[in-house]
């Protein structure tokens, strides 16, 4: 048997950290509530208490992204050969945001992090600098932003995630850093940034499954699941981000919830789909390539938990 | 003897020489080892339609007509086939998907019949077919009276459009979003292949030109369907598709014909027509399992390309049809069209490689749309190329003369060889045409002897197409480039279809002008041939004749069975797609 080489053994490292690492964070949603008060200090007061544990809870959101991203790009570039030695670059950084994230979701202290911030930044700059490297990769194929392009060219909207979760994580200790004074991002009300962040990054996501499932014909119907369950829950979460203080947002925290369980069935029905090429999964080491890819889902799952996270914060702090 | 575990295959199936749709089940083309059950007819009681072929026109047919609740027998020459089981990446071994029977070949330009003119098998020659699936250009079904050549068509482009439309949905094509020539059209079913490295170098070329290009309407899967998985590149289409990806009639209209009631006759060769002394068809003999044996029917469909089906007509000669059956016009047989096939190669500083995926992922319909700066009548399209090893040695062997090591060198190339190749109108000529050899084959009937000289607007045609791809290529900085000038694919004509008895052999309907219940439907019925595929046409076609068919049936003028069954055999066909 051939041994494997560097590239699998980075990419095979990278699919198993993100599983690993998606696991605990989705296995964490319910300890994060009640761990928050059981080790904080008494002397703390609720509403701080509340910042923390929606700082941690952006911190999950981030980690879930970045999860995500690990995977996804580890299984996508190492399908193009890591060709262009920048493509490491997301591997390395989701990881590292992936590390940060674990480490927000277990600190409860009401304090910003210097490494944390600086990781999330790192990101998000990486995530802007990927979507210019995948812009150019679609623009100099022949025939330029055509769907032939935009379909097999190096996909668009992808590095957006890692660049969601940077500003998530960003956002996670803008809120944790909150002492006195309300949260805030940028001057701005934090619950609703992170609200709007989070809708905008669904409605952004949604296009990029739109454009993928179109180009897989929508065969199937579930494939229209991510195309109009998260436009709902976008215009939730913006008109949350927008309207009047007080409301309780019941239904959108209960979108939010659906959004993630789709995010995370994904993951099967993208399972299935790979099993649906020829040789099945028996043919997993070409199959995983040429089949919809495994790790994209749960990014859906991600900003979905970031929106819950704003919609707490929103009810701690109504003005937040 | 080392017993043979159950469900194993056994060792004595060979699809050549035994047929394999008996004992009511047929193969099950999407499991290994599978059989599907299928409806069996008795010889002696005469079935509403007995159809002579199973590939585009045949096998479509048969499918609608059993879906429409007709009874139907569909007998082919040819092997039946499981792709997943009896196909090779080997390109010597799969030419036992070709008609390579004895036949004479003669004129200014014989044909070169085998590879890509011909099949013999269950799903005809769409098992090795290359799976491009364009649509006529609405002008050429008039032709004669839009454009001053050929003969035009009975049929209306509109209703030709939806016919289309039907064909494409039932093959699931992989299309470009938008077609940039001609009508609209409806969104192509599933999205177009990712380009390969040759369809890329087309693009690029066209681009340097200023002519558009497309990715090809292909029909081979870009998506899952049903038991069918996606195509996976594997380049060998035009040897055999092993995966299913590949929307031949053999995984598309036959297991729709079947599970709505037809009976497909594997290895079944029909040798003779049989004329009533009333002048109608009474059926068919054929030879199965080493005896000649005759299947009534109330309707019989010719659909056996454009030789083998005026072979028939004409072999079918009796007393009162002297010049063979359906021959009042004189025309079976005449008017054969190939279309031209010339190449353009050359090699590009990069690897091209260009045989991974289906061989012509992108092409240019430029000069069918076209008609200024031409020297001709007719048009072309052009697609990109990627020949496998073996044919691209005969190539150059063929074409070039190349032999032992010079031959070795060339060959070293292989990875960096770039190539555009046409599909050109021929026109109709009734000095090119099939005819009777005195010679007989293995099953003791008379081989057809296929004559053919180019005119001078095929040359002119062929020589302003080898101009521009020669362009097209230097436009890329490919050098070494040669030109490949003699080719030819796909056989039309020999049974043309018109509005004339006294000038075609069938009416629109495909209903031949003599004999009310024979009726012709394959490639034989182009009064001309486009500078496009035919596939996709003469599928249309089909669907339109049965539709045709139930209309005169309820109507009563139709000799057969008005259909009752329809709603039944629907129904269970959903249940096998799904």
């Amino acid at each position: 048997m051939k041994l494997p080489g560097e590239r699998d053994l980075v990419a095979l490292a990278g699919i198993a950290a993100s599983g690993v690492a998606l696991v605990s964070l989705l296995s964490a949603t319910a300890s994060a509530r009640s761990s928050g008060s059981r080790l904080a200090p008494h002397r703390i007061r609720a509403s701080r208490a509340a910042t923390v544990k929606t700082a941690r809870e952006l911190n999950r959101a981030a980690g879930t992204l970045a999860a995500s991203v690990l995977a996804d790009s580890s299984v996508e570039h190492y399908r193009g050969s890591f060709k262009n030695k920048a493509m490491y670059t997301p591997l390395a950084v989701s990881a590292l945001a992936l590390a940060t994230s674990l480490h927000g979701t277990a600190d409860v202290r009401p304090l910003a992090h210097k490494a944390r911030d600086a990781t999330y930044l790192l990101a998000a700059a990486t995530g802007l600098v990927g979507s210019g490297f995948h812009l150019y990769n679609v623009g100099k194929r022949v025939g330029g932003f055509s769907w032939q392009n935009l379909f097999y060219g190096a996909p668009i909207g992808a590095p957006m995630a890692i660049l969601l979760s940077g500003l998530l994580g960003f956002c996670s200790e803008r809120v944790r850093e909150a002492r006195r004074t309300r949260p805030r991002i940028f001057g701005l009300p934090a619950g609703r940034t992170i609200a709007a962040v989070a809708g905008a990054g669904l409605l952004g996501t949604t296009g990029e499954a739109g454009l993928l499932h179109f180009r897989g014909a929508y065969h199937n119907p579930f494939m229209l699941l991510p195309v109009t369950l998260p436009p709902i829950g976008a215009a939730l979460l913006l008109s949350a981000a927008g309207g009047g203080s007080g409301r309780t947002h019941r239904f959108t925290r209960w979108w939010m919830r659906v959004l993630t369980a789709m995010g995370v069935a994904g993951v099967g029905f993208h399972a299935y789909g790979v099993s649906r090429n020829m040789g099945g999964w028996r043919n997993w080491s070409q199959n995983i390539l040429n089949g919809p890819p495994i790790p994209a889902p749960p990014s859906f799952a991600g900003l979905a938990l970031a929106g819950l996270a704003a919609l707490d914060l929103m009810r701690a702090h109504p003005d937040a | 003897m080392m017993p043979q575990p159950a469900g194993a295959i056994a060792v004595s199936d060979d699809p050549l020489h035994a047929p394999r749709a008996h004992d009511g089940r047929a193969p099950d083309v999407f499991r290994p080892g599978g059989w599907t059950p299928m409806r069996q007819y008795r010889e002696s009681e005469p079935v509403d339609f007995a159809i002579v072929g199973t590939g585009a026109g045949g096998g479509t047919l048969a499918c609608k007509l059993a879906e429409y609740g007709f009874s139907v027998v569909a007998l082919d020459a040819g092997p039946y086939f499981r792709p997943l089981e009896d196909f090779a990446s080997d390109e010597s071994e799969q030419t036992k998907l070709y008609w390579t029977d004895d036949r004479i070949v003669d004129g200014a330009n014989p044909l070169h019949l085998g590879s890509n003119n011909s099949g013999k098998a269950v799903g005809g020659s769409t098992v090795h077919f290359a799976m491009v699936s364009l649509r006529f250009r609405p002008e050429w079904f008039r032709s004669r009276t839009l454009l001053g050549y050929g003969a035009d068509w009975p049929l209306d482009w509109r209703e030709m459009w939806d016919y289309y439309a039907e064909v494409e949905q039932a093959l699931k094509i992989s299309g470009p979003v938008t077609y940039p020539w001609g009508p609209p059209r409806p969104r192509y079913p599933y999205r177009a292949h990712p380009l390969n490295g040759a369809a890329r170098a087309l693009a690029k070329g066209c681009e340097a030109l200023g002519i558009k290009w497309t990715e090809t309407p292909l029909a081979t899967l870009s998506a899952p369907r049903g038991l069918a998985h996606p195509c996976v590149y594997r380049g060998f289409c035009v040897s055999g598709c092993s995966t299913n990806a590949k929307q031949s009639a053999l995984v598309t209209w036959i297991p729709r014909a079947i599970a709505a009631g037809a009976e497909i006759r594997d290895l079944a060769m029909v040798g003779r027509v049989e004329v009533e002394p009333s002048g109608l068809v009474s059926g068919v003999h054929y030879h199965r399992d080493g005896a000649w044996r005759f299947q009534r029917a109330r309707n019989l469909v010719v659909a056996g390309y454009a030789i083998e089906t005026p072979r028939l007509l004409l072999n079918s000669a009796t007393s009162r049809f002297p010049d063979g059956l359906a021959n009042s016009s004189g025309l079976v047989g005449k008017n054969l069209m190939a279309q031209s096939n010339q190449a353009v190669w050359g090699r590009l500083e990069h690897e091209v490689r260009s045989y991974k995926g289906p061989p012509s992922l992108a092409m240019t319909e430029h000069w069918n749309y076209e008609d200024k700066g031409k020297d001709f009548f007719g048009g072309y399209s052009y697609m990109s190329q990627g020949p496998l090893p073996q044919l691209w040695a005969n190539t150059l062997f063929s074409a070039r003369g190349l032999w032992g090591e010079s031959l070795v060198e060339a060959m070293k190339d292989y990875n960096h060889v770039v190539g555009l190749k046409i599909v050109g109108e021929m026109l109709p000529q009734e000095s090119n045409r099939v005819t009777l050899a005195d010679e007989v084959d293995q099953y003791g009937l008379r081989i057809p002897c296929i004559t053919y000289s180019w005119c001078d607007n095929d040359k002119r045609l062929i020589d302003h197409s080898l101009k521009f791809m020669s362009r097209a290529l230097e436009a890329i900085d490919a050098h070494d480039i040669w030109i490949q000038d003699d080719d030819t694919c796909h056989l039309n004509g020999t049974a043309r279809m018109g509005s004339d008895a006294r000038t075609s052999v069938v009416d629109a309907d495909c209903r031949s002008w003599d004999i009310p219940n024979l009726w012709i439907c394959d490639g034989s019925v182009f009064p001309t041939v486009g500078g496009a595929n035919p596939s996709l046409t003469i599928q249309a076609i089909a669907c339109r004749t049965a539709d045709r068919i139930r209309v005169l049936a309820r109507r009563g003028e139709l000799n057969a069975a008005v259909p009752r069954r329809t709603s039944r055999h629907q129904r269970s066909t959903e249940v096998h797609r799904s």
